[in-house]
């Protein structure tokens, strides 16, 4: 592979150097000119982290073989801010606080720059479409549009600059005010690094190879023709692993690598580092598992019945944790009901999406502390737990927090630090472990998947009398934090509502599906979706307004919740009448849908997502179809 | 992750033929690199070792786009974002802006190529249907020895099915011909899981000229993609419709005629509703812009579809 040379002009300076023919602009602004500010958040051209202008016309340097731009004028976010000065749009990233993990916000401002270059009058509109190749998963896009918005209005002179500086927050006052983050600038410049972004004098890549098979037994693994290959530092498998070989949240189910058998699509089963990520991948293709494979199981239910293929030898029944609540005499509520409902209710798996895929750096310190750099949402319950699987004293292992590139709970489970520590330690040597976006997807938590039978007992007036619930959670190969999720799920069940009987059971259940695990509202949002869409359908057969039978049912202020907890102030009133009041809730029984409702298409209401494209064509701006 | 030993650059057509003669058998060649490099992943072809690749996109014959009063010819490396961003082409090709927007984003759409679309036959495509409407044809070209073999074909016959197109061994893709419908009213209706960045699930390409009074259909081109292995072009709905009035019956029953060509292999009962929404809307917003009489629908079917 013979490299090219390479020449072009990079934040205006004339650049000449070597680059490989495979090389991604994204590649070469990255690793060859260290502008690590274009970030890698899916290199399919999806998300827009990695924007760049090439003479003048914005693109995504994930999608440009490096010769395209040879002779070009590049332009990365390092350009916009060079006198030290942010730029109009950088300052109003921060004013607005439209930089939340920060990740997606380099490629945000360079894709905002890029439409008020072309279009310095831009309204909302034509701001969200020229955006439109560009994701963020934290801000749910609203502070940023309104940047951009403020920015033009300050670049074409409707707004005083002086609204960048102005500040809320008095001294010491700080409790409902707009307080503007502090690490804004770092992020709306590129200058922030990410673990991925992070390198270090002799540093090797890593990759990991993964199981094809959702359940197998590992009858051998091969990895003499990879260790001999040249280039290759290092390769591990569970056999190097030291101490006790387990992670976990509540039991240490979850093997480094996997150990005798793989139990998911995905599952790391060894890992290799070498001097670049071509070699290690080539390596990666060498390596020779064979494996026996066992019969699986994806459904949950499936899983606990008696026969089905068993994951962990500690579970016979799959079941890793099992949440009962009684309370009062559920059989008595019903008969004592006018109406019965009864209904089931599932949800899907979710992917965190964030746009930082995973990625770790580790080192072995001169005094021989095993250090972990990553995006990790739990380091110090990690850093116990690594210091039990390389078999060292908690004073010789050191974990790191890099910035979070979003997390939403998907960093919360250790999942790759483990093979960083064990290569740093068979090499002596830095690696780094970045996650492609598929990797990211295949092997890591996601939301769990649940399945919810509701029951509930209600008297004419709306009184709920009784309360019966059984959910099943598909924890996937893995407990991790399934048994917490399950929990919360429990104690929430019943919602904020006075329930005389009640007979809650949740499940976490293993099966051969991609592990699940922590995720925003942690089991709560399945609890609530169930419940809360039961009292809609419950509120619809007996003739009530569904806000009325919240109110009816609702906790009020010193209530005792289903498992005991003594409330000091509940909030649901004041949410409920908040709640009806801003969205103009036509008041019944919710028996009319669509464009029969008078609460819809009302003025202030936005009506419901349309895939209407806006553009512009000469001057003429108009909405097609 | 896609691998290379060379990647060249020519910037004359003889030199992409001589590339071609040299590296025979082992090169592919690229335009935009916008599905190439995605392909090249994880989940699709996985990591993909191409010992040459060979960059169409720089040279000039490939770049040329002309426009008179009847015809248009576009290089096979124009950007899709040339149908936005120039308005002689919109004017001649009043249904393509209206593609080019729902093609990817911006910032793909200034680096992906009209010639890419077509050779990659996705049956997804947008481009493809588009251009089908105006009775496009390819122009293709080999090298034999000194000579350069020219051909021409009709895009409709030159794309296939999934990834498979009529070019020979050694042939490139050189440009695109197609009729340039100044005077037409142009649709383009796409729908997938969200507004940028998407693939179609069904899409429907549509041309309409009217007669001066804006009740009688002169012209109607009409081609769907997304329904099958490839883009169809409607000749019996066109047929059904042509010289006859623009009105709610005649589009009702046009609307139902294609539906019996969903052929997807998922999807189908929700491809067929999509496809009679969109015969409507399709031909009720081109024929407004053909400059349709206001009294010609009735407001319900209007209001519905408009």
């Amino acid at each position: 592979m013979a490299d090219v040379r390479f020449e072009a002009t990079v934040n205006g300076r004339k650049i000449a150097r070597n680059a490989k023919p495979h090389q991604r602009l994204l590649d070469f602004l990255r690793d060859d000119l260290n502008l690590t500010g274009s970030k890698e958040g899916c290199g399919a051209g999806e998300c827009g982290t990695c924007s760049v202008f090439v003479d003048g016309v914005l693109m995504k340097s994930c999608l440009l073989p490096v010769a395209k731009a040879q002779g070009a004028q590049i332009e990365t976010i390092e350009a916009l801010a060079r006198t030290g000065e942010l730029s109009l749009l950088q300052k109003a990233f921060h004013k607005t606080g439209a930089s939340q993990c920060g990740y997606c916000i380099p490629g945000m401002v360079m894709a905002a720059t890029a439409a008020l270059r072309t279009n310095s009058f831009a309204d909302r509109e034509e701001i969200k479409e020229r955006l439109g190749g560009n994701i963020c998963r934290c801000t749910g896009y609203q502070k940023i549009i309104d940047a951009v918005e403020m920015a033009r209005d300050v670049q074409n002179g409707r707004l005083p600059a002086t609204i960048f500086s102005e500040v809320e927050a008095e001294q010491g006052d700080y409790i409902g005010k707009n307080v503007r983050s502090i690490d804004a600038p770092s992020k709306v410049t590129g200058r922030l690094k990410y673990a991925g972004d992070m390198t270090m004098p002799g540093m090797l890549y890593v990759q990991v190879l993964r199981s094809p098979h959702p359940h197998a037994r590992i009858v051998s693994i091969d990895t003499a023709a990879a260790e001999t290959m040249a280039g290759v530092e290092g390769v591990i498998t569970s056999a190097d692993v030291p101490g006790e070989d387990g992670f976990g949240v509540i039991v240490n189910d979850q093997p480094v690598m996997a150990r005798g058998k793989v139990r998911y699509v995905g599952e790391a089963v060894a890992a290799i580092a070498a001097e670049d990520e071509l070699t290690a991948k080539r390596a990666l293709a060498a390596i020779k598992v064979v494996y026996e494979q066992l019969p699986a199981v994806f459904d949950p239910d499936e899983a606990m019945r008696p026969g089905a293929p068993v994951l962990h030898d500690y579970a016979p029944d799959n079941i890793t944790k099992h949440i009962p609540i009684r309370v009062g005499d559920v059989e008595k509520g019903f008969a004592e009901s006018d109406l019965v409902v009864e209904q089931t209710y599932s949800t899907q798996a979710i992917e965190h999406a964030y746009l930082e895929p995973e990625a770790g750096l580790a080192y072995v310190d001169p005094d021989g502390v095993v250090t972990i750099v990553s995006p990790d949402q739990n380091i110090t319950h990690h850093r116990n737990m690594l210091a039990r699987i390389i078999a060292k004293p908690i004073a010789k292992v050191r974990f790191i927090m890099s910035p979070v590139g979003g997390g939403f709970g998907g960093k919360t489970d250790m999942i790759y630090q483990g093979m960083l520590a064990l290569l740093a330690m068979k090499t002596q040597r830095p690696v780094r472990l970045v996650f492609t976006r598929e990797e990211s997807i295949i092997s890591t938590a996601k939301r769990h998947p649940s399945r919810t039978r509701v029951r509930m007992g209600l008297m004419r007036d709306g009184r709920i009398r009784a309360y019966e619930m059984t959910m099943v959670c598909d924890g996937g190969a893995y407990c991790m934090s399934t048994g917490n999720v399950v929990h919360k799920a429990a104690v929430l069940a019943a919602g904020p509502y006075v329930v005389p009987n009640i007979k809650i059971d949740t499940y976490g259940v293993y099966t051969n599906n991609t592990p699940s695990g922590a995720f925003r509202s942690f089991g709560a949002l399945q609890a609530a979706f169930a419940t809360e869409s039961h009292l809609d359908i419950c509120a619809e057969r007996l003739g009530l307004d569904p806000f009325q039978i919240r109110r009816i049912n609702a906790m009020h202020d010193g209530a005792v919740t289903h498992t005991r907890q003594q409330l000091g102030s509940v909030s649901l009133s004041r949410v409920l009448d908040t709640a009806e009041k801003a969205s103009g809730w036509e008041s019944g029984a919710p028996v009319s849908r669509g464009d029969r409702r008078g609460d819809l298409n009302r003025e202030g209401v936005r009506p419901p997502c349309a895939l209407g494209a806006r553009f512009a064509v000469g001057d003429k701006r108009e909405a097609a179809e | 992750m896609l691998i290379c030993d060379e990647y060249l650059t020519p910037s004359t057509l003889n030199e992409a033929f001589a590339a071609m003669q040299r590296h025979r058998g082992r090169y592919r060649v690229v335009a935009g690199c916008t599905d190439t490099l995605p392909w090249a992943r994880e989940g699709r072809a996985g990591d993909v070792e191409i010992p040459v690749l060979i960059d169409v996109a720089r040279i000039p014959d490939l770049r040329e786009s002309r426009v008179d009063d009847h015809r248009v010819r576009l290089g096979a490396a124009t950007p899709i974002q040339r149908f936005l961003d120039d308005p002689v082409l919109a004017r001649a090709l009043p249904s393509m802006p209206r593609c080019a927007v729902w093609f990817a984003d911006e910032q793909i759409r200034a680096q992906a190529t009209i010639g890419g679309n077509i050779v990659n036959a996705s049956p997804a495509a947008d481009v493809t249907p588009a251009l089908i409407a105006y009775d496009a044809e390819v122009e293709l070209a080999k090298s034999s020895g000194s000579r350069v073999l020219r051909r021409h074909m009709k895009l409709e016959q030159f794309v296939i099915g999934p990834n498979r197109t009529a070019l020979e061994e050694d042939e490139l893709l050189i440009a695109v011909e197609c009729d340039a419908l100044p005077g037409h009213g142009g649709s383009f209706e796409k729908v997938g899981h969200r507004r940028s960045l998407v693939i179609s699930i069904v899409c429907l390409a549509t041309l309409v000229k009217l007669d001066a009074q804006g009740r009688r259909f002169e012209d109607v081109r009409l081609a769907l993609g997304g329904i099958g292995p490839a883009p169809r072009r409607l000749t019996d709905v066109e047929t059904f419709l042509l010289g006859g009035p623009l009105s709610a019956a005649r589009l009702e029953e046009a609307a139902e005629m294609p539906v019996s060509l969903v052929a997807s292999r998922t999807r189908q009962a929700y491809r067929r509703d999509v496809v009679r929404g969109f015969m409507l809307r399709g031909l009720i917003s081109a024929a407004r812009r053909a400059g349709a009489d206001a009294g010609a629908l009735s407001p319900e079917l209007e209001a519905a579809y408009g």
